[in-house]
């Protein structure tokens, strides 16, 4: 499988465009925030790293089509002042009669050793390694770097059975990957690296996009079903389905703009949590909205987006089905219905048709 | 075999039905939920959320059509797949590639059981030739993808629309997705799209709307209704606006079939500029290609209200057809011009009485000589042998006695067209009266070296004074043809002549109706024509227009263009299907009468269901149905 040209090129000169108006801290971000541990409730302390970014969203392919994580990313990292910002954060934050799960994140792949040497790899994790009471730490990484010198770098630096590689699959199909996302990767090189990761004692979580371009809502509920399955089989235990959000930057952006895609109905979250959680009930899902109840995020219609909201974070907390059932119907939950099929009708055009009409 | 067969066209709009049964279904109405009363819709998609893993499947998405219990079985299908997602998961309409495209249409053409697949087209690749390779299977339904981003384009709207009509054939079913306001159906209809679905019915929430049947109001402001989902404390505005959508196409439907499709079109058009130019370029740009699929044999009002009016396709057929086909009586020395009035015919109006009295009291017994022209808009004019036909007895319009400079110009040309008809010494005289009837006399007094005597210049033409001015005029004129024999004049053999030229080719008329033509029955009944004893035709007086026996099929099937070349032998049963159809005079109206032929021998006469053009391009239904076989001695 090989990535599609013409769309690959048709992203990079996006990126060419806004790669030099970047705006950028070297500062490592950070915040705690409720989660959800494998077998119970917990804190999350969140970090994102300072690096120098995602390789492929810098690379001649353009990167991925949705995704502006890029330009937050400095030129040239200051590694020592990540090491030490982050021991400071963790001695301050990490309380000893909570379970902890730390996300280091670096909106790229903590496990790219051009990202992040191996060393000081090793430096973060053997910190961490310091808390008893974190449970869980997740690293996100692209699959072409989980190899078996990395993963043993990481066995070396702490208890690898906390550890969880969190891989950006967005999809399982393979068609999506190329044509709709530009991921640069496709399931085979995803199976690969989860297995090597299992195998290696570790976990893996997997992040499913919920509405990539070109694919409409009603295509993206059975996309993600349909990717859950796969992921299932192949002992993936926890799943993320990340509902999009507009970056600047991005072609994503650019559609948005023309009136081309509307973001996700939360209603279309919501069924999924409910349907997936139903299907596979030992598999931890975990809903992610960013922006939700913006346009440029996930949103109904604007009276039910908050409550709606909240209940799905509630659930991703929880696991407990019962939060989504009964839920207070609003009258766009119609709309929702008929919304989805339009949109699969008209091949996406149903933005526009309506901008027309308002005329 | 198609799924659909046209049984009525009316321009690029017709009514769709289930080949086998003859079910109508367009113009029709598409729902996203099998739990709608099936009432209202023509069927619905099978879209529903899976909930759970066992509902995945790879099966097709399904259009399920709705028949009643008693077609149910005998149908040839009642559903369609959707079984490619053509583009998925690619790019927009707009930015399909060529070869994305091709590898659809070659994934499609591999389809099993082509009937029921949905085609879909994005209008970018209407002049694909790969559509010709979809157009020679059976594929009977095309999903349009992309005709609601040129609805602020009129001129490539209309050409978009007109290249679609002109290429597919008439039995393939159109299907616009998305939501489009109801106040559009009926534009679109007459456009040549048959299906549409409920999805505007479905933006309910506050940022939704509240349909009307033209118009189309925020949720949060909008005029009461008291439809029985609007009544009560919790207004249903979903099926409130299901209910605007049904009946908005129940209306279209209705005046398809009566052949009024054009005057509703006319009111709604103007709720969209972009339509009202569209139609305008339809008018002008398209005009042939729609006439010829409009029927000209009717016996429907036809209300001509607006400016579109002048430009309709009846009426510019009929302008066309004056031009062509009309020949005045070999006698004719002095043409009259009268003005028109609001009864039709015009000789049952007052004022046309009042003419005839004068007209006769002034000819005393040279009538032969006489030939009289009415001028009137936007038909421009309408010989007096022409005023029982559609449109001529069915045409309404606004009087204000104010003549747009247009329809003076058309008028003018045709009058001028159908002058040059007459003998070089023939005498004009004008009884009309007002500014916009002198404006036409003075382009043709301009224009040719006609003599035009005016004998209604100072009053109205019914006033005394004017009528009297009229019988001297034409006594005075009648003076220079003294020396010409009297002959006697048969009005209603000027008519029979007149409307065969009209409806079979200029000519037949003298060859169907030779001077010991005899007439039966009295209006308003139908008449009946003999010669030579024999019944040869009817003249109908719903419709003003000849209906022929056989015998006159074959005197003039060598003359008239409205052939249909059919296989075999002899016709069994009482219809022509398309198969049969060898090929038909491209020149054939829907509704037409037309003769069947096998080489060179007639076989019955027919009426067309279909365009010439469009049976030429179907690959099964009917055609046409048969009325009279000629029957074969034994």
């Amino acid at each position: 499988m090989k990535i599609n040209p013409s769309f690959s090129e048709m992203i990079y000169s996006i990126r060419q465009k806004n790669l030099p108006e970047r705006s950028y801290s070297k500062k490592v971000i950070y915040w705690v925030e409720d989660t959800r541990l494998r077998n119970e409730k917990g804190k999350a302390i969140v970090f994102i790293l300072p690096t120098k970014g995602c390789s492929w969203a810098s690379s001649k392919s353009g990167g991925c089509s949705i995704c502006g994580y890029i330009y937050d990313n400095p030129i040239e990292p200051d590694y020592d002042a990540i090491t030490d910002s982050l021991k400071t954060i963790l001695q301050e934050k990490i309380e000893i009669d909570l379970a902890y799960s730390i996300k280091l994140f670096t909106s790229g792949s903590f496990l790219d050793k051009k990202e992040l040497p191996l060393e000081i790899q090793k430096a973060i994790l053997e910190e961490i390694s310091n808390y008893q009471n974190v449970k869980e730490v997740v690293l996100e990484s692209r699959p072409e770097y989980v190899t078996d010198q990395v993963l043993e770098n990481i066995a070396g630096s702490i208890d690898i059975t906390k550890v969880e590689i969190a891989i950006g699959l967005e999809s399982a199909n393979n068609m999506i990957l190329k044509n709709s996302i530009n991921k640069g990767f496709f399931w085979e090189d995803f199976k690969k690296a989860a297995l090597r990761v299992f195998e290696a004692g570790g976990k893996v979580k997997a992040y499913l996009l919920f509405k990539p371009p070109f694919v409409s809502e009603y295509d993206s509920i059975i996309d993600v079903f349909k990717s859950v399955e796969k992921l299932a089989e192949i002992g993936v235990d926890t799943v993320s389905i990340n509902s999009i959000s507009i970056h600047r930057g991005t072609l994503l952006a650019q559609l948005f703009e023309k009136n081309q895609y509307r973001t996700p109905w939360i209603w279309s979250l919501v069924h999924l949590c409910k349907s997936i959680k139903q299907n596979f009930p030992k598999l931890r899902v975990i809903c992610d909205i960013v922006s939700g109840g913006n346009d440029r995020g996930a949103h109904n219609c604007g009276s039910c987006d908050k409550p709606l909201l909240e209940k799905i974070s509630h659930f991703s907390l929880s696991q407990d089905i019962e939060i989504l059932s009964n839920l207070d119907e609003c009258s766009c939950k119609k709309e929702w219905e008929g919304y989805l099929c339009a949109e699969k009708l008209t091949l996406n055009e149903v933005e526009k048709n309506l901008s027309s009409i308002k005329r | 075999m198609k799924l659909f067969q046209p049984l009525f066209q009316h321009g690029y709009a017709r009514v769709l039905t289930e080949t086998r049964t003859h079910s109508p279904l367009s113009p029709g109405l598409f729902s996203f939920n099998s739990s709608l009363p099936t009432s209202g819709f023509s069927g619905y998609f099978d879209l529903s959320v899976p909930t759970s893993i066992l509902e995945l499947s790879d099966s097709p998405t399904k259009l399920h059509l709705f028949f009643s219990e008693k077609n149910k079985t005998r149908v040839l299908f009642d559903s369609l797949f959707l079984s490619l997602e053509p583009f998925y998961p690619s790019f927009l309409p707009e930015s399909i590639s060529s070869s994305e495209f091709a590898s659809y249409v070659e994934h499609f053409l591999s389809l099993s059981n082509l009937p029921q697949q949905i085609f879909t087209l994005p209008v970018t690749f209407l002049h694909s030739p790969l559509l010709s390779k979809i157009l020679e299977t059976d594929c009977s339904f095309i999903r349009l993808i992309g005709l609601p981003s040129l609805f602020h384009n009129q001129k490539l709207l209309s050409s978009t629309l007109s290249f679609l009509q002109t290429t597919l054939p008439p039995d393939i079913g159109l299907y616009l997705p998305g939501p489009i306001p109801p106040s559009f159906f009926s534009f679109l209809v007459y456009s040549g799209i048959d299906f549409f679905d409920n999805s505007i019915s479905y933006f309910i929430s506050k940022n939704g709307y509240f349909l009307t049947h033209n118009s189309i109001f925020p949720i949060d402001k909008h005029p009461q209704c008291y439809c029985p989902y609007c009544v009560g404390d919790s207004p249903d505005l979903f099926n409130h606006n299901n209910l605007v959508l049904q009946n908005s196409l129940s209306q279209i439907r209705f005046s398809l079939k009566e052949g009024t499709l054009r005057t509703l079109v006319e009111q709604n058009i103007h709720s969209s500029v972009t339509f009202a130019a569209t139609l305008r370029y339809f008018d002008k740009t398209f005009s042939s290609e729609f006439r010829i699929r409009t029927p000209i044999i009717l016996n429907s009002p036809v209300k001509c209200v607006g400016e579109e009016s002048l430009h309709r396709p009846v009426i510019v057929e009929y302008r066309e057809r004056v031009k062509e086909r009309f020949s005045p009586k070999e006698t004719a020395r002095l043409v009259i011009l009268l003005p028109c009035s609001a009864k039709k015919p015009y000789s049952f109006s007052r004022s046309h009485m009042l003419f005839k009295k004068a007209i006769r009291e002034g000819s005393k017994g040279f009538h032969a000589l006489l030939s009289e022209l009415i001028i009137t808009s936007p038909l421009s004019v309408v010989p007096r042998e022409l005023e029982g036909i559609f449109p001529t007895k069915f045409y309404d319009i606004p009087v204000s006695g104010e003549w747009s400079s247009e329809e003076v110009e058309l008028t003018a040309d045709l009058l001028l067209e159908i002058l040059e008809k007459y003998p070089e010494d023939t005498k004009i005289i004008n009884h009309t009266h007002g500014k916009g009837y002198d404006d036409i006399v003075k382009i043709i007094e301009d224009k040719k070296d006609f003599e035009v005597f005016s004998t209604s210049n100072t009053s109205s033409p019914t006033s005394n004074s004017s009528l009297i001015q009229l019988k001297e005029a034409i006594k005075q004129a009648l003076t220079s043809f003294d020396s010409l024999p009297k002959s006697k004049d048969s009005p209603l053999l000027n008519q029979l002549r007149a409307t065969a030229d009209y409806q079979f080719g200029l000519g037949i008329g003298k060859v169907l109706f030779p001077q010991n033509t005899k007439v039966r029955g009295k209006y308003p009944q139908n008449r009946q024509i003999f010669v030579s004893g024999e019944l040869v035709a009817t003249l109908l007086t719903s419709n003003g227009f000849l209906s022929l026996q056989p015998i006159s099929a074959q005197k003039i099937a060598d003359l008239t263009q409205n052939i249909i070349e059919f296989g075999a032998e002899k016709i069994t049963g009482s219809t022509i299907f398309a198969p049969g159809c060898i090929r038909a005079n491209e020149e054939i109206h829907p509704n037409d009468e037309v003769i069947v032929k096998y080489h060179d021998k007639v076989l019955a006469t027919a009426i067309a269901l279909v365009s010439g053009k469009d049976m030429n391009k179907m690959t099964s239904g009917q055609v046409a149905i048969v009325k009279k076989k000629v029957k074969v001695k034994k």
